[in-house]
């Protein structure tokens, strides 16, 4: 407020110039910020100089910070026991993607068990928001997201596309259970 | 059973379905209480139809408004008061005073482990299942029963993936034995050709013979589950993805009310719209397959001489032709109308040939097939709008014969001629005759043309038109129109600007009111611009 009240004010046209007086200390005298800045500094220098265990620094690329558990990272295809995909082209990952990323063309198989599989099945990584909806949607384990990957740059668009192919090499077998009673319960309940 | 032998042919198109009885104006109506509500219905109506008119909805699976009553299901079980067992209400007709309840504890407790029976041997594959998001059953499940299920004794084991006609496969583990599928067959296409095998839950649907009757299809209608599913559709999409655009079909004169079904510029599907006086609940097989004539060898640019042109090059040039010989010899002029186009771009190419003082009229479209014609719904007349050109041009139309022999005879030198279908296309195309084409499809004659204007096809064009017992139906567009092509009206009105009678009208809506001025035609709803619905559960049809 002191500032303000010693401050001249001038016109100039219409406009109004104000020109505000500060004390001499505070425009001039700036050496005492300036240590108290390069305290904090120093202390950080020295203690990260002789206890280097609690270094916060990483040696990037060599020491890496482990993902947590639940990191969405690329997609994967998980596979079933005979290496077939799981995927039964049901169509709920992309109905729930808010992206619209993925693509699925079902066909039909020979394996009355199956019944449907993907013909095609396509994620554009580049439109892909990371929000992990197509693995809550998926209703078989099919699709996951816990390769702990990032999308590679890319040159073209069209490289960022994950195929079936590069979908199912990230992918592993998957055991998980169909309707609380196994992938095969048609078959041991007979 | 031959079609020949059956004495009572077509017994949902006879006037005798619940449906017909709950809507008939004439009966005696009567007073009933449901829900303490009170509401009055037609007498012979059932209780099913009395609580939907009250909004209602009674969970059923067996019960079609269309077909006779099986009351199989048990899954529209309702309470009585003075009834002491709960009645199933597809087949409790409604009596003077009657007091139904369909909410209470007995009666909601009974519909709920009626479902949960229902589902002892269904499978519940959803996710696989082609009928997911379109399903009866689950729908049901949703509102109804919401848990899991206590069973732990092995489900029966049926045939999966049969394939049991030209355009059905049969999943026989979810088929829930409502029977549906069977009274189609006997009371629309009259051929017993599905039938119940076995008892309990070894109970099983399979064929008689092939399920080939031309109205086959019908069946994967009303199928509340995804027991039958349609060969062609199975697996091409989601039926929540799919957008619905009311129409009529293009296949012939009856003109069957159509939804079709489609997602961007394709089409899916083709499924029909219930319709009181014209096809009930029902479409024959072909009219499903009628949008892939729509699509085959599409004329998507103008041409001249068979050669890609401009829009405005084919505009002037077919200008200039008209013009000069309107301007030596106006009856060397002949003028096709078209009964596969919409009666407004019929009606503008009538006003245009006043305008122009052209007298000699034709009739084009294909010809009839009689070996096609039944007593249901199929008609020897292929093209979904002659009533229409009939009615527009009253006077002075005549046939192709004469049309052929005029441009021998070389009476007639240029022939204007809307849409594609032409059964003496070849010996026009053959004769020294000027031709300028209005048409959806690449055909020979497009491509011997003076002009070829491409215009919309019927799933992109809007309208209306004129079914065999003079009923006019509005059609919508589903898409926009393919490549450069623009509707058949827009088309005539620039060329007649081109000719210097200018046809003064900036949308279809102003046509359309200046044809019912002079036709005498009803008014449509021109204010329902866009009917399209996505199909989600709440416009399921199950």
């Amino acid at each position: 407020m002191d500032t303000v009240t010693q401050s001249e004010k001038t016109t100039v046209g219409r406009a109004t110039v104000v020109t505000v007086k500060r004390e001499p200390s505070q425009t001039t005298s700036f050496m005492m910020t300036l240590i108290r800045g390069m305290t904090v500094t120093m202390r950080h220098f020295f203690s990260n100089l002789f206890t280097k265990t609690q270094t916060e620094t990483l040696e990037y690329p060599e020491e890496k910070i482990p993902y947590p558990e639940r990191h969405r990272g690329l997609h994967r295809l998980m596979k079933r026991d005979d290496g077939r995909v799981r995927c039964v082209a049901c169509m709920c990952c992309p109905t729930a993607c808010p992206a619209n990323c993925i693509t699925i063309v079902p066909a039909e198989t020979d394996d009355p068990s199956v019944e449907k599989y993907p013909a095609v099945f396509e994620i554009d990584e580049l439109r892909c928001i990371v929000c992990g909806l197509c693995v809550e949607a998926c209703p078989c384990d099919a699709i996951r997201m816990d390769t702990k990957l990032h999308a590679a740059p890319v040159e073209f668009r069209g490289d960022a596309i994950e195929t079936k192919t590069s979908l199912l090499e990230r992918g592993g077998l998957s055991h998980a259970i169909q309707a609380g009673k196994g992938s095969d319960w048609r078959e041991s309940e007979q | 059973m031959n079609k020949q032998s059956a004495k009572h042919q077509t017994y949902a198109f006879q006037g005798k379905t619940p449906m017909d009885a709950a809507s008939n104006e004439n009966a005696k109506t009567i007073t009933l209480t449901i829900d303490d509500e009170s509401i009055s219905v037609p007498q012979g109506s059932n209780v099913l139809e009395a609580a939907k008119r009250l909004s209602i909805d009674i969970s059923s699976f067996c019960y079609h408004p269309g077909l006779s009553i099986a009351a199989v299901c048990r899954q529209c079980l309702v309470s009585i008061e003075g009834v002491p067992k709960l009645q199933p209400s597809c087949q409790a007709i409604c009596q003077e005073g009657m007091v139904v309840r369909t909410q209470d504890e007995q009666s909601m407790d009974a519909r709920r482990q009626m479902l949960e029976f229902t589902l002892v041997n269904h499978p519940i594959d959803c996710p696989i299942c082609d009928r997911a998001g379109d399903c009866t059953l689950q729908k049901m499940y949703f509102e109804h029963d919401y848990q899991l299920s206590k069973i732990d004794v092995p489900k029966v084991r049926k045939p999966k993936a049969k394939d049991i006609g030209k355009h059905i496969m049969l999943d026989a583990e979810r088929c829930i034995l409502c029977t549906r599928c069977i009274r189609v067959c006997d009371e629309v296409a009259n051929e017993h050709q599905l039938t119940m095998i076995n008892r309990g839950d070894k109970q099983e649907l399979t064929t008689t013979e092939t399920l080939d009757n031309p109205y086959s299809l019908n069946t994967v209608d009303v199928c509340p589950v995804g027991a039958l599913t349609e060969k062609e559709f199975r697996f091409s999409m989601r039926s929540w993805e799919l957008m619905m655009t009311p129409s009529v079909c293009s296949g012939c004169s009856t003109g069957c009310n159509i939804e079709i079904h489609h997602r961007n510029t394709e089409v899916y599907r083709i499924k029909p719209r219930y319709h009181k006086d014209i096809n009930k609940h029902w479409m024959c097989d072909e009219g499903r397959s009628i949008h892939k004539q729509w699509y085959e060898n599409r004329l998507t640019g103008p041409m001249r001489e068979g050669i890609p042109v401009s829009w405005e090059d084919a505009m002037t040039h077919a200008g200039h032709c008209i013009k000069t010989v309107l301007d030596t010899d106006c009856d060397s002029i002949g003028v096709v109308f078209s009964p596969h186009h919409t009666n407004e771009a019929n009606y503008l190419l009538y006003k245009l040939t006043q305008s122009w003082g052209v007298k000699k009229l034709f009739m084009g479209g294909a010809v009839a097939v009689p070996d096609r014609a039944d007593d249901i719904l199929m008609d020897q007349d292929v093209t979904p709008n002659r009533q229409g050109v009939i009615s527009i041009v009253d006077a002075g139309l005549e046939d192709t014969q004469t049309l052929i022999s005029q441009i021998t005879l070389g009476t007639i030198k240029t022939l204007i001629v809307l849409g594609s279908e032409l059964d003496v296309a070849p010996m026009i195309t053959d004769s020294s005759c000027q031709i300028i084409v209005f048409s959806e499809y690449e055909t020979d004659m497009v491509s011997n043309a003076s002009v070829a204007f491409p215009i919309s096809a019927w799933m992109e064009t809007d309208g209306s038109v004129t079914n065999r017992d003079n009923h006019i139906q509005r059609i919508y567009s589903a898409m926009p129109s393919a490549g450069q092509s623009l509707s058949a009206w827009e088309t005539l009105v620039r060329l007649s600007n081109e000719t210097g009678h200018g046809l003064k009208y900036n949308d279809l809506r102003s046509v359309d009111a200046c044809m019912r001025r002079h036709h005498n035609f009803p008014q449509h709803n021109w204010d329902n611009v866009n009917p399209r619905v996505q199909l989600r559960f709440e416009h399921s049809r199950g």
